[in-house]
């Protein structure tokens, strides 16, 4: 195993240049070349792509606007900086995904991928509204669950035969994806999602749910609400088995401990059912996908 | 004491001719002149450029090398049609900055504003200039522009990355804010359509207000507002909501809003006659004897001192 500066630098290396998933790039360029794209589709079709998402919301961050606050929505973004220039970031940032071919994603399935984000975003952003989060910042809560596993694809990417055994030794064991990582890959997919945020300038509050998924009582005390409900929509995912991103054996304990967290019981969540499948469904039908 | 005068007022073209002679028929530019600290800057490089380049030659020059600064607003081909006809970047000794906004998918401010000197479109190659020009991006912010001179920059609500400028000097305040228009809630609010999604509504209701908010404290208690108002509401609402400007009546509500002493409307339509300006003055101007902000359009050759 090589030492952990080295492996931070591999990833850092690769994560500019980070594809798109390619289950969402001819939507977006059908989309975004669109003069008539309304700004519900134009959100849409960016938020439907987690890589997309984060390059968007980095170049929004960046010195190129330097804007005083941080933007940590798609929706605040294009009433901020108009349609067009959302657009075109968004073109800008999908070339970058003719790289993002299937075989990109050697250990994982790139539309299981997807489906396991989307889902969690779906379902964040349903608990944000069972918890009455304000409607205005539920996009955040959508944002944070879309972008919470980020760190994988570099992983995945960069040391793809390690990332294969840590898959299969967490299968194995029934455990926990995280510990097979740090095992075999020695960086684990939150440690991968920080230096991401990090170099993408995320906010503060993304960056700490794609670190502290896994941990949200670790999560400073401003963003522990929403990384807890990203933690919880995670859990929820991977129990329904809604799409996968190879954490298939969630802990009972953890489980429990967030639930107290929360202040919900599990079958507070029964009812989310029905929300996440059908926001998936229109998903799906928007992207035209044909499985 | 800043003496801000007015060299074009136009939007969109220029539009020289009988009509337009009153009002004046060219594109945006405004000179500002620090004459305590020897200071000019010029905002925008439309067509009026011309004119201010000719009448520097004449007064400025005899004392000594020509010495500027031009803040574009942005980038759009009325604001800086005017500066390959500036006069003097053609001397060896004028020395020109060059400040505006770019967006991240765009080029250089050099090869936009520079670009327009190719033997394509026009004789002299912007590598043959003599002057020395500089440029660079300019964003957000608050600088110190020395001798007491401050400016705040906040962007605007245009199709493209649109600056506008606050200069603070000795108390006083003069403030532009023009291509944009009221930040709006562009998504679906219409609960019944297939489109509608509850989310985005609602929080693109929220930041739309705080972002109408941010901009009308950017030019609160300004002693002279140069305001976007290239329509009137009545031309606004039905075609022209989405192009970028304002209209007259909000530029107006702004302005009284937070207690702006001077409003300059501004960006006219290129299709308004002094006629009709004539017309609409009567309406919409004001003395600014009683409680609420002076009110005037904007012309051609105007000149205030703040
Ligand atoms: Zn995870
Ligand atoms: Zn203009």
């Amino acid at each position: 195993m090589e030492s952990s500066d080295h492996l931070t630098h591999v990833i850092q290396a690769y994560i500019d240049r980070m594809p798109s998933l390619s289950t969402t790039v001819n939507k977006v360029l059908e989309v975004c070349n669109s003069p008539k794209t309304s700004a519900n589709d134009l959100n849409r079709v960016i938020s439907l792509d987690p890589v997309l998402t984060g390059h968007v919301l980095k170049l929004i961050n960046s010195a190129y606007y330097s804007l005083p606050n941080q933007v940590s929505s798609l929706a605040r973004a294009i009433i901020m900086l108009g349609l067009n220039t959302v657009k075109n970031l968004a073109l800008s940032t999908a070339v970058i995904g003719a790289l993002g071919k299937k075989s990109c994603f050697t250990a994982l399935s790139m539309d299981a991928f997807w489906a396991h984000s989307i889902c969690v975003g779906v379902t964040a952003k349903a608990l944000a509204a069972a918890n009455n989060v304000a409607g205005s910042e539920r996009d955040e809560y959508f944002v944070a669950g879309m972008l919470h596993d980020l760190g994988k694809i570099p992983l995945n990417k960069c040391f793809a035969a390690e990332y294969a055994q840590a898959l299969q030794l967490a299968a194995l064991e029934q455990g926990s994806l995280l510990r097979s990582e740090q095992l075999l890959v020695g960086i684990d997919h939150g440690m991968a999602g920080r230096l991401i945020g990090e170099k993408w300038r995320l906010a503060p509050s993304i960056v700490d749910s794609l670190a502290f998924h896994h941990a949200p009582e670790q999560a400073p005390a401003d963003s522990r609400t929403l990384v807890a409900t990203v933690a919880l929509a995670n859990l929820y995912a991977n129990i329904y088995e809604i799409g996968s991103a190879g954490d298939t054996f969630p802990e009972a304990p953890f489980l429990m401990s967030i639930l107290e967290m929360m202040d919900l019981k599990w079958t507070d969540l029964a009812p989310l059912h029905a929300i996440v499948r059908m926001e998936l469904d229109k998903a799906q039908v928007f992207l035209k996908l044909t499985e | 004491m800043m003496r801000v005068k007015f060299w074009g007022v136009r939007g969109s073209i220029p539009c020289p001719g009988g009509h337009t002679a009153k009002y004046g028929g060219n594109t945006s530019c405004i000179e500002i002149r620090f004459d305590d600290v020897g200071r000019q800057i010029i905002i925008d490089a439309g067509s009026g450029l011309r004119e201010l380049g000719n009448f520097m030659m004449g007064h400025d020059l005899p004392k000594g090398p020509i010495s500027t600064s031009i803040y574009l607003s942005h980038t759009h081909w009325d604001h800086i049609m005017g500066f390959p006809f500036f006069t003097p970047i053609y001397l060896p000794s004028t020395r020109i900055e060059v400040f505006g906004p770019v967006s991240h998918e765009s080029d250089t401010l050099e090869t936009i504003v520079g670009g327009q000197m190719t033997y394509r479109y026009f004789p002299v190659r912007q590598a043959e200039l003599a002057a020395t020009i500089s440029y660079a991006n300019l964003k957000e912010g608050r600088f110190d522009l020395g001798d007491g001179i401050t400016l705040t920059t906040k962007y605007l609500n245009h199709p493209i990355l649109c600056l506008g400028y606050r200069f603070e000097y000795q108390g006083k305040v003069f403030c532009t804010a023009y291509d944009t228009e009221p930040y709006q809630n562009l998504f679906c609010t219409d609960s019944d359509s297939t489109e509608y999604d509850e989310g985005m509504a609602l929080e693109g209701e929220v930041v739309a207000r705080e972002q109408n908010e941010a901009l009308e404290s950017f030019v609160a208690g300004a002693d002279l507002l140069v305001y976007d108002a290239q329509y009137t509401q009545g031309e606004y609402i039905p075609g022209k909501v989405g192009w970028g400007h304002s209209s007259m009546e909000f530029a107006i509500a702004v302005a009284r809003r937070r207690q702006v002493k001077r409003l300059a409307l501004f960006h006219h339509e290129p299709v308004r006659t002094d006629g009709e300006f004539d017309e609409l003055a009567a309406i919409y101007a004001q003395t600014g004897d009683g409680d609420g902000p002076e009110i005037f359009f904007a012309r051609e050759g105007g000149e205030i001192i703040l």
